[in-house]
């Protein structure tokens, strides 16, 4: 057993927390940005790579609007990938470049809805 | 077409037995091709809301609903949706039905203290007059009232309404459609005779045991154990047996060891586990004779909800040593020489029954592939899994048999569409009540029940 393990090691100290957040979180979320993103997030798998940019408000904007617009179905409990690709499927024509932006950050956690 | 074969050689059965035993070899099976991938469930996850799967079952049989009002009402109607509508305006809108049923079980009432409310006991029926229909679509929904049966219709449905709307917010309705039968599929039917006999509702492991003779003999002229040669050469036409459901009584559903003490059921064995073991035994005996597919059904042990998945391998270890043993799931769908079969254990209709004014089976039967969908009421008072790519309950392709398990009675009925298609509809009766089974033939699309009854004045039809 290492002898100088700190609890913050495991559960970095985070100053921030946003509105919508749930207590008590256990899962480890190494250095995020927090200051970036303040939508609404769920627990999720996969950890964000450290070395990855800060997303682009705007590209943050239009995956807020491609959820929220109804023609898609509900969002909920689904990716948002998923959700593009049913939405493909159905013949509902979704604007391409939203699966392009969801396809170049797909280890960002974010995407996930 | 068994008792004409049968019944001239039945003397024979008078005389000292032959040199040589007469050898019929079963038919063999020709093409046979599972069809029921959309209702296999890979990996189930549950965190999703059961609003995916209605808004995919709209959208998917949107396109051809407002085809079918198109023909029916004219290429020029108006299609709205309902956001969109004015008042006044005849137009034609498409959605889902909800019914708001007063009876409906909801556990919301159960629950609440403040009413102290004893539960509501299980209805046969759960229909009012008071009951009232309103469409949804994707974002708004109305109430409907005129040309439209309320007590017939079931929640889930999509229909397409043409009326207009009134002044007080509701939709006055003149005429209604639903999808119709899907398109046909090209018949490849075998050119001699050949037989598939559907049976359901065993009930292994009841507490009365009158049904395990009858179940002896059905197993015994499937495998040519039983009869004259007549009798045993019709049977060498039987090329499948599909048992559509309910292999166990409802009674191995002891519900007793939930609610007792750990004490007094420590060594009490589920009623299910005897109740296994025999059906492993009596599939042991058909297997090692012919192809038998093995449905799910309401108090089997597996999933609940629809679509059921197939019965574990390791409960059957005698009869799962043969590949002619399938275990399939439920809803079932299969290509079998060239015809394609689709059938459920009988839990839709059934449900369609509690909560729709229709009381024949076959009707329920018949009005379900009209509407083109299985089960409409899934998930409201059905159990579903909360699909949400696509709804593998809704008909793309017009099956040639479509049975239901688990009826209070035998029916059949062949049904032609506009389109050319040919459909036999089948209610298999309950095994266990009525001791029938069916035999449909494949070549010509008939259907002919055979009854196993012990003390009847005939015993086979």
């Amino acid at each position: 057993m290492e002898q100088s393990r700190r609890i913050t090691d495991s559960f970095p100290r985070r100053r921030r927390r946003g509105p919508g957040r749930p207590p008590g979180r256990l899962k480890d979320k190494k250095d995020k940005d927090k200051d970036k993103v303040q939508l609404k997030v769920k627990v999720r798998d996969c950890p964000r790579a450290p070395s990855q940019p800060p997303p682009d408000p705007a590209l943050m904007e239009m995956l807020r609007r491609f959820d929220l617009s109804w023609e898609y179905g509900p969002c909920t409990g689904i990716t948002r990938l998923q959700r593009w690709e049913r939405a493909q499927e159905l013949g509902l024509s979704p604007p391409g470049p939203i699966r392009d932006a969801l396809l170049e950050h797909r280890d960002n956690p974010d995407v996930t809805y | 077409m068994f008792s004409e074969q049968a019944a001239p050689t039945a003397q024979g059965l008078l005389a000292p037995p032959t040199a040589e035993p007469p050898i019929f070899p079963r038919l063999a099976v020709a093409g046979y091709s599972d069809c029921s991938q959309p209702f296999q469930l890979g990996e189930r996850s549950f965190s999703r809301q059961y609003a995916h799967i209605y808004a995919v079952r709209l959208a998917t049989m949107r396109p051809g609903l407002e085809q079918r009002a198109r023909g029916r009402w004219g290429n020029d109607i108006a299609l709205r949706r309902l956001s969109e509508l004015q008042e006044g305006e005849k137009c034609c809108v498409v959605g889902t039905l909800f019914k708001v049923m007063q009876l409906q079980p909801s556990i919301l009432q159960e629950i609440s203290e403040e009413h102290n409310l004893v539960p509501q006991p299980p209805l046969p029926k759960y229909i009012q007059p008071c009951d009232e229909l309103m469409l949804e679509d994707e974002l708004q929904r109305i109430k409907l009232e005129g040309a439209i049966d309320v007590q017939r219709l079931v929640t889930g449905t999509i229909v397409a309404v043409y009326g207009c709307e009134q002044d007080d917010g509701r939709f006055l309705v003149e005429d209604h459609c639903f999808a119709d039968l899907p398109p046909p599929l090209p018949w490849s039917g075998p050119s001699s005779n050949r037989f598939v006999l559907l049976a359901s509702g065993l009930g292994l492991g009841s507490v009365s045991g009158e049904a395990l003779l009858s179940t002896q003999l059905l197993v015994d002229v499937v495998t040519g154990h039983l009869g004259a040669e007549g009798e045993q050469s019709c049977a060498a036409h039987i090329t499948r047996v599909i048992l559509a459901g309910n292999l166990l009584s409802q009674n191995t559903q002891s519900r007793d060891t939930i609610n007792k003490a750990k004490y007094l059921t420590k060594k009490t064995q589920a009623a299910s586990v005897e109740a296994v073991k025999m059906l492993d035994e009596i599939l042991l005996q058909l297997c090692t004779s012919v192809p038998v597919d093995v449905m799910p059904g309401e108090f089997d042990p597996t999933n609940y909800t629809l679509p059921q998945q197939p019965l574990h391998r390791c409960m059957l270890p005698l009869a799962s040593a043969y590949a002619t043993l399938r275990l399939v799931t439920n809803p079932y769908q299969a290509n079998l020489d060239g015809v394609r079969f689709l059938g459920t254990s009988g839990q839709n209709i059934s449900d369609i029954f509690k909560y729709s004014s229709m009381d024949d089976y076959l009707e329920i039967l018949e009005w379900t592939l009209l509407a083109g969908h299985i089960s409409p009421t899934a998930p409201d008072t059905l159990g579903c899994y909360p699909f949400y790519k696509s709804d593998p309950f809704i008909l793309t392709e017009c099956p040639h048999v479509y049975f239901c398990g688990n009826a209070p009675h035998f029916q059949s009925k062949l049904l032609q569409g506009k389109e050319g298609q040919r459909v036999l509809l089948v209610t298999v009766p309950d095994f266990s009540a009525t001791q029938t089974a069916c035999l449909v033939n494949l070549r010509d699309l008939s259907c002919q029940p055979i009854t196993f009854s012990s003390f009847g004045a005939d015993s086979e039809d």
